[in-house]
């Protein structure tokens, strides 16, 4: 029996009441923290152990840390890795990694679940891993004074470095491997004896804020690595999804397989009963190899009924979110200081500008998969998956059965941007195998996992601005009108509280429009486009909503430079005073605005006609966990409208580095994702299906596209935040402003098109 | 049952002739490194060489490359040192890692027949390979590290030493 309980609501983990515990087992050391499950169970009875706690070193001295993260390309399992080995003092040759399985003894100690997203995951797991490494670094110098004869009180006359102890005195040492060999490194540390650690000042590290050769790569470039699709069990059959022409809502009247039964190797067409509601009217095409299965699925016969949403089109969503726009009494307050309308109707100037985005998809280069195997009473899922917590959830539904007889294996992801946040992969693999009594690995092709994605919604933004007789802004009120990607979770804990008391809303579709600028009167509501929710189920998108409320923000901010004649840097500046509520903040994303301004040339030269900079700045990613990162964009506009970018500097302040070269790697990623997703990607919805459908109509950048990109770390010395994202959001708007800069048109739909710019140019 | 030439091996397949090689590779040789990404020839995740060309496997039908040289990212070197393997682990390219071996199988198809190209060369040779993580100039920097070293071993080898 496994021990997976109570795994579907996010629950505390409070590290604050428990034990940690450093033990010997049957493979070695092992340390973690006690009164999680599992943990003092395998201390207990060392030959059941398996090494799955937080870390455990091995009697050659291999120092195994677990992840409980989804490593999708942001290294974090050598970044938990590195922060243990700064602490224990190991030698970074002897740092391996694994992955963790769904047991909630992985759940993030600040979350309390296994989920990866919003750049959480440095900066909440960092004090926890630290202490870890602490707490091993003690219980083996302990062991080491003992061994070596040496009175307690010559503890602190103990060298650890690269995993060996050693007493220069006395010239005697022990390897980390010797103690482990020995036994004798056992202790338990009390909540207050591991608050009572006194950490390593930044000063002392000799880890931290080194770029240490990341651990997975050499596995990334010699085919070694693997990712959930390269999964093989033995008995194993191949699932091929067949996906209806409506993203969601229609059901299959039926499926005719006479001439998949033609087809050497096909099993059975299975069709997906998801009680989930996490997807509609698919069916699988199981047989004994992926091409027969593909070969199957085309061959399939299926009527559908193509339901609610079978007529519906980008256009249909867009004109319902202006009308939910419209009415007085459509959505929650999300912000709501002082009283904008009041104030426009006294503004010098109002200004009024509406900002749209597309459709986007997340596309990572590993398509959907998952394999499910039933043993027992257990059922195993080997999936990439940045939710295991959900999706384990979610595979026991689609199984019928407690989540806690679901085993899901992590794998490497080939790619997440978010889109593994979701579950609905499960579902097929679970009922195929199911079905037809075997292992099953379902992938999806590219086309389904294009036309399927849970996708970043088309957004609707409306931002009105009020400035006084001074040229200060006085007053915005900032309408957001989306489907909502989290909502759709089910899981109350995610959600927030409005401010006007009128239910919870889904604040990943409004953060960032909480700024750290000062305007004294600022609304933002928060307006769920039903009928998109419904149509096209939305998901989080790397970065998600400050993706698009940046967009809107960044370039309202410019629009009001432009119509009181401030230098729109300037501007931001004045604004980022860092008054009452954004003290701190505001004065660290000012600095980061100044440092890519700087580095930019911002100001210091006459372009050359046709050519312009815009700037921009982010909080990103939720205001309580805020990065500060700015960007300048140097773009060139031709008479069509073609737009070249030629470079794009951007700033961030990351607080403390764990691996700087990492730090630049995730930036730049992210600076071009945002550049794709400003100039290149877009999908659209028509007859209630996604239209882009593969790499040809769906286009991501590719290496020719690619501008120069100048990074600038700020390390300050603040704690560390996260990288993975922010980058995306700063982007577009500067973009933006950057081609009005060029030609005065202002573009307000992202993606920019070259139509678009040229329609708006001055003529 | 087609017979491949993989890797300086003979292997054969219980796959039928119009089956893309890129399965037969992947699950009848459980060779997991050629990966699947698009299934159209789009994105050159699937790249390998076919007698030294670079080719997309997912378009490339069993039936048609028996007899051929077959080479993967397992058979790229022998210890996973090729020039561009260690200058992928020198630039620290990976992000994901997904894209890689395709990107290396590309990239190593280019230095075999030129080992001094400039970057506008590079960028036409590699532009149908798409990395979702964005790592494109990290690659393009790797790519120009190994034809660098490529460069000097093939200069050092030519050299005459005492003997």
């Amino acid at each position: 029996m496994n021990q997976h309980v109570k795994n579907v609501t996010a629950e505390t983990t409070d590290l604050s009441r428990r034990s940690f515990l450093v033990g010997t087992a049957a493979t070695g050391l092992v340390l973690g923290y006690a009164g999680v499950p599992g943990v003092s169970e395998a201390l207990a009875a060392p030959s059941n152990f398996e090494p799955s706690v937080w870390y455990s070193i091995s009697p050659e001295g291999l120092v195994t840390v677990t992840c409980g993260k989804a490593d999708m390309g942001q290294h974090i399992a050598s970044t938990m890795a590195q922060i243990v080995c700064e602490e224990l003092g190991a030698k970074w040759s002897d740092m391996r990694v694994q992955l963790a399985s769904n047991d909630p003894k992985f759940n993030d100690p600040v979350l309390g679940a296994q989920i990866t997203g919003g750049s959480w995951s440095t900066m909440m797991n960092f004090d926890a891993m630290s202490r870890a490494g602490a707490a091993g670094r003690i219980a083996l110098t302990e062991a080491a004074a003992a061994a070596m004869g040496l009175p307690p009180f010559y503890k602190d006359e103990l060298v650890v470095r690269d995993s060996v102890i050693s007493h220069p005195k006395s010239k005697k040492q022990m390897t980390f491997a010797d103690i482990v060999k020995s036994g004798k490194a056992t202790k338990t540390f009390t909540a207050d004896d591991l608050k009572a650690i006194k950490l390593k000042t930044p000063d002392q590290y000799t880890m931290i804020g080194v770029s240490v050769p990341q651990l997975d790569i050499p596995s990334k470039t010699n085919g070694t690595a693997k990712y959930g699709i390269d999964v093989m069990l033995p008995g194993m059959a191949y699932g091929k999804v067949v996906t209806p022409p409506v993203r969601f809502g229609a059901t299959v009247k039926s499926v005719d397989d006479s001439d998949a039964k033609k087809v050497p190797g096909f099993i059975k067409a299975v069709i997906v009963d998801d009680k989930t509601q996490t997807t509609s009217g698919w069916v699988v095409a199981v047989a004994n190899t992926y091409a027969q299965a593909r070969k199957a699925a085309d061959a399939l016969k299926i009527a559908y009924d193509g339901g609610p949403n079978a007529k519906l089109s980008s256009q249909s969503l867009l004109d319902e979110a202006k009308r939910l726009q419209g009415l007085d009494d459509s959505g929650q307050y999300f912000v709501k200081d002082g009283d904008p309308n009041a104030a426009f109707g006294s503004a010098a100037k109002v200004l009024e500008a509406e900002y749209t985005t597309n459709i986007n998809i997340h596309a990572p280069m590993e398509p959907m998969n998952a394999t499910a195997e039933f043993k027992g009473d257990i059922l195993h899922i080997y999936s990439g998956n940045q939710f295991a917590t959900r999706s384990g959830a979610i595979a026991a539904g689609a199984a019928g059965i407690d989540p806690k007889f679901v085993v899901m294996h992590q794998m490497w992801l080939g790619g997440g941007f978010g889109r593994r946040l979701d579950a609905d992969m499960m579902v097929p693999a679970v009922q195929a195998a199911k079905a037809v009594g075997k292992p099953v690995k379902v992938i999806y092709s590219r086309e389904n996992d294009m036309t399927m994605d849970f996708s970043r919604p088309l957004t609707y933004q409306k931002v009105k601005a009020g400035v006084d007789g001074d040229g200060k802004i006085a007053a915005i009120s900032h309408d957001v009108v989306s489907a909502w990607p989290t909502a759709r979770w089910g899981i109350p804990d995610f959600l927030t509280p409005s401010v006007d008391q009128k239910g919870p809303l889904d604040s990943f579709t409004v953060n960032g429009s909480d700024f750290f600028y000062t305007v004294p009167n600022h609304y933002v509501r928060a307006i769920k486009n039903e009928m998109a929710h419904n149509a096209t189920p939305s998901g989080q998108l790397r970065s998600v909503a400050p993706g698009w409320t940046f967009w809107a923000v960044e370039s309202m901010i410019d629009e009001i430079a432009a119509a009181t004649g401030k230098d729109p840097a300037q501007l931001r500046i004045s604004l980022l005073d860092g008054a009452g509520k954004n003290d701190g903040g505001a004065q660290r994303l000012r600095n980061t605005l100044l440092a890519a301004m700087g580095l930019a040339g911002y100001g210091t030269k006459k372009l050359p006609k046709g050519e312009g900079m815009g700037v921009a700045c982010v909080s990103s990613q939720e205001r309580a966990t805020a990065s500060w990162t700015a960007c300048v964009a140097h773009v060139a506009v031709a008479p069509s409208g073609a737009v070249t970018v030629k470079k794009l500097t951007v700033a961030t302040d990351v607080g403390t580095q764990v691996h700087p070269d990492n730090i630049r790697a995730q930036v730049e990623g992210a600076a071009l994702w945002g550049l794709s997703l400003a100039l290149y990607e877009k999908a659209t919805l028509k007859d209630g299906g996604i239209e882009q459908t593969n790499f040809d109509s769906y286009t991501p950048l590719r290496m020719s596209q690619m501008p120069e990109v100048a990074v600038a770390v700020i390390a300050n010395g603040e704690k560390a935040t996260g990288v993975g994202e922010p980058a995306v959001t700063v982007v577009a708007p500067a973009i933006g402003n950057a081609i009005f800069n060029a030609s005065g048109a202002r573009v307000r739909a992202l993606p920019i098109t070259a139509e678009a710019v040229k329609a708006n140019m001055k003529a | 049952m087609p017979t491949l030439t993989i890797n300086g091996r003979s292997m054969s397949v219980d796959a039928a002739h119009d089956t893309p090689l890129l399965w037969a590779i992947r699950e009848q040789l459980q060779m997991t490194g050629t990966k699947f990404g698009c299934g159209a020839g789009l994105c050159g995740a699937c790249t390998v060489h076919v007698n030294g060309e670079a080719v997309r496997s997912c378009q490339t039908m069993v039936g048609d490359v028996a007899g051929k040289k077959i080479t993967t990212i397992e058979g790229l070197s022998a210890k996973g040192d090729h020039p561009l393997q260690k200058a992928w682990i020198a630039e620290q390219v990976p992000q994901c890692g997904y894209c890689q071996s395709g990107q290396i199988m590309q990239a190593a198809a280019l230095l075999s027949k030129n080992s001094n190209p400039t970057k506008e060369e590079v960028v036409a040779h590699m532009d149908g390979n798409l990395c979702r993580c964005m790592t494109y100039s990290r690659i393009q920097k790797a790519i120009m590290r190994a034809a660098s070293e490529m460069r000097t071993a093939s200069a050092s080898g030519n050299e005459r030493r005492p003997t």
